[in-house]
C-alpha cells in the first residue's frame, strides 16, 4: 500500500496526460500529500447570479430588443419589479443578421442598473472577437451561434466564454438541426472543487471530492423559434419538436443545460415549450458530508473497470490531495490498468 | 489658414458624441445636452467589422427619436452603408454619414438614396485616406453636404487628437468655403483651437464633454473657438 500511496501522491506526476503515474517502487508514506494541481478542462468560475436559479425553474427572460432604447435603465428596472428572472440582450451586427442593435457599451450601462443575470445572445460574426468585451461589461451568460457563418470554432469559443467566468450558451437558428451541437452537449468530466486525501494505516482514504460530475460543455442551449434579426415575429411551430428532441438528447447524454427559447413566445404558446423536463440525475459525487459517499464513487464505478480508471485518473485533476478508501485488491487491479 | 480674410458662410455646430453618454438613460442624456447648448447629437453606429467595435443601430435611433427633436447626426462605420439607408431614414435619423473607403464605386447611388430617404448625406474619411478622394463627392450631383474628417482611428472613444489631420481640413476649407466640415476624435478645450483655425465648423466631442464637471461650459468653449476662427456671415 505504501507504494500505492506514493504513486498516488507523488507531486507533478503525469500519466497519459493525467496527473498520476504509478511508481510502485517508490517508498514513501506521508500522512497527507498533495497533487500538483493540474488545470482541468471545463473549470467554470460560476456566475453566481445565474446559479441562484435551478435548472428546473421556469425562467422568464424579457428581451430588451422590444424595449425603449432611450430609457433602457427605467425599462429594465420596470421588468425586474414586474418579476422577470433574467434580462435577455440581443446583440446584432448587421452582418450575421440584417440589423445592428447594441454592443458591449449598452451591457456596460445596464450592469449597474440591475442585479438580474444578463443573458447576452450574440448574433454576430466572429463572436470570439467580442466575447471578452461583453464579459468585461458584465454579461453573465454569453450565447453564440453554432452556425459556421457566425462561430467558426464553436468548441473553442464556448470554452473561451467559460474561461472568462461567464456561462456559455449555444444558439440554433430555426433551420439548424440539433446534430450541429451534439459535441458541445456531450458530457465531459469536471472537477472544479478540491478534495482531501490522507493515508491512514495502509489505505488511502478519500474524504472529500466535491462535485465530480459529468456536465455538458455548454451551460445553455437557445433554440430560435423565429429567424433572428428582428423583434415581433411569429413563433415557428416546428421548433416545438426541436425542443423536445433536445430534451431527449440531453437525457440520453446525461447532461442538463438550461434550455431557452427565443422568438414569438407569448402567453398563449409558452406552455408548449415549458413542459417540465424530467430532470436527469447527474452522476454526482458529493462526498463532502458523508464518508460513505467515498464508496459511492467506487460503487458506481464498479460497473466498469474503465470507469474506475477514468474516475481515478480525473480525481487528481483539480484537487490538492485525495483520500481514497480501497481495498488492496481493487487498488492493485486498478493500478495495473492505469499503467 | 483663415488669414486670407475670406468670409466663411458656415455656422458652428457642436455635436456631443452620445457614445460617451449613459446608455441606460439616453433620452435624459440627449435632453441634457440640448439644454446645455448642443446643436446636434452625434450617434456612432459601428458594426464590429468596419471598425473593431460594435455599438448601436437603427432601433436605438428609432427609440431616441421618440424623445427628442434634435438633429441626429448619424455616423455609420459599417462596411455596407447602402443596406442601412432605408432603416435609418425610417428610424428618424437626420444626417447619414458614410465612409468613402467602402463607397468608392457606388457613392453616387448612395448619396441619392440618402436624399430620397429624407436625410442629409455626408461622407467621412479615416486618417489614412487622402483628402483628394473626397473632392468628387463634394462636387458630385447630388453632392454630399458635409465632410467628416476623422482625427483619430475610428472605433473607440477617448483617443488622442491627430493634429496632422488639420492639413485635410485646411485643404477642404480652402477649396470649399461654404462646406460644413466636421471633425471627430479627441476634440476638446486643448485641441479645439487648432481645429477651428484650420476651418472646421462642426465639432464632435465625446469624453471632453461628458467627462467634464460642467459639460455646458465645454460646449460654449468649443462654440466660441469656432466662432472666433470662422466669423459667420
Amino acid at each position: 500500500m505504501s507504494s500505492l500511496a506514493a504513486s498516488l501522491c507523488c507531486p507533478s506526476t503525469q500519466v497519459n496526460g493525467f496527473g498520476l503515474r504509478p511508481q510502485r517502487s517508490l517508498l514513501y508514506q506521508p500522512n497527507s500529500f498533495s497533487f500538483s494541481r493540474r488545470r482541468s478542462h471545463g473549470i467554470v468560475k460560476a456566475s453566481a447570479r445565474v446559479d441562484k436559479f435551478s435548472k428546473s425553474d421556469i425562467i422568464v427572460s424579457p428581451s430588451i430588443l422590444s424595449a425603449n432604447f432611450a430609457k433602457l435603465g427605467e425599462q429594465v428596472k420596470a421588468v425586474e419589479l414586474a418579476g422577470c428572472d433574467w434580462i435577455h440582450v440581443d446583440v446584432m451586427d448587421g452582418r450575421f443578421v440584417p440589423n445592428i442593435t447594441i454592443g458591449p457599451l449598452v451591457v456596460d450601462a445596464l450592469r449597474p442598473v440591475t442585479d438580474l443575470p444578463l443573458d447576452v445572445h450574440l448574433m454576430i460574426v466572429e463572436p470570439d472577437q467580442r466575447v471578452p468585451d461583453f464579459i468585461k461589461a458584465g454579461a453573465d451568460i454569453v450565447s453564440v451561434h453554432c452556425e459556421q457563418s457566425s462561430t467558426i470554432h464553436l468548441h473553442r469559443t464556448v470554452n473561451q466564454i467559460k474561461s472568462l467566468g461567464a456561462k456559455a450558451g449555444v444558439v440554433l437558428n430555426p433551420g439548424t438541426p440539433l446534430s450541429a451541437i451534439e459535441y458541445v452537449l456531450d458530457g465531459e468530466f469536471f472537477c472544479p472543487n478540491t478534495a482531501l486525501a490522507s493515508v491512514r494505516d495502509d489505505s488511502i482514504v478519500l474524504t472529500r471530492v466535491y462535485h465530480l460530475f459529468l456536465g455538458s460543455v455548454v451551460d445553455l442551449v437557445l433554440i430560435m423559434s423565429v429567424n433572428p434579426g428582428f423583434g415581433g415575429q411569429s413563433f415557428i411551430e416546428s421548433q416545438v419538436k426541436k425542443i423536445s428532441d433536445l430534451r431527449r438528447m440531453c437525457v440520453e447524454k446525461g447532461v442538463n443545460p438550461w434550455i431557452e427559447v427565443d422568438g414569438g413566445v407569448t402567453p398563449k404558446n409558452a406552455y408548449k415549450e415549458s413542459r417540465p423536463a424530467r430532470s436527469q440525475k447527474l452522476w454526482l459525487c458529493n462526498v463532502k458530508q458523508q464518508a460513505q459517499k467515498t464508496l459511492l464513487i467506487l460503487g458506481k464505478a464498479k460497473k466498469s473497470q474503465k470507469t474506475i480508471t477514468q474516475m481515478l485518473m480525473l480525481l487528481p485533476y483539480a484537487i490538492k490531495s485525495i483520500r481514497i478508501k480501497l481495498n488492496s485488491f481493487k487498488v492493485a487491479h486498478l493500478y495495473s490498468s492505469v499503467q | 489658414i483663415c488669414s486670407s480674410g475670406k468670409k466663411m458662410g458656415v455656422s458652428p455646430k457642436i455635436a456631443p458624441s452620445m457614445l460617451s453618454s449613459d446608455f441606460a438613460n439616453l433620452a435624459a442624456e440627449a435632453k441634457r445636452m440640448i439644454d446645455l447648448g448642443a446643436n446636434w447629437l452625434h450617434m456612432d453606429i459601428m458594426d464590429g467589422h468596419f471598425v473593431p467595435n460594435l455599438t448601436i443601430g437603427a432601433p436605438v435611433i428609432e427609440s431616441l427619436r421618440k424623445h427628442t427633436n434634435a438633429y441626429l447626426d448619424c455616423h455609420l462605420m459599417v462596411t455596407n452603408p447602402m443596406d442601412y439607408v432605408e432603416q435609418m431614414g425610417k428610424a428618424g435619423a437626420s444626417g447619414f454619414t458614410f465612409h468613402v473607403e467602402v463607397a468608392k464605386e457606388n457613392w453616387q447611388e448612395l448619396v441619392s438614396k440618402i436624399k430620397s430617404a429624407g436625410m442629409i448625406p455626408a461622407v467621412a474619411l479615416k486618417p489614412g485616406t487622402p483628402v483628394e478622394e473626397i473632392f468628387p463627392l463634394v462636387e458630385g450631383k447630388p453632392p454630399v453636404e458635409m465632410v467628416l474628417v476623422m482625427t483619430v482611428e475610428p472605433g473607440f472613444g477617448g483617443q488622442k487628437f491627430m493634429p496632422n489631420m488639420m492639413d485635410k481640413v485646411r485643404a477642404l476649407r480652402h477649396k470649399y468655403p461654404t462646406l460644413d466640415i466636421q471633425v471627430d476624435g479627441g476634440l476638446g478645450p486643448s485641441t479645439i483651437d487648432a481645429a477651428a483655425a484650420a476651418g472646421a465648423n462642426c465639432i464632435v466631442a465625446g469624453s471632453s464633454v461628458f467627462g467634464a464637471p460642467e459639460p455646458g461650459e465645454v460646449i460654449s468653449l468649443l462654440r466660441a473657438s469656432v466662432e472666433k476662427a470662422q466669423p459667420t456671415s
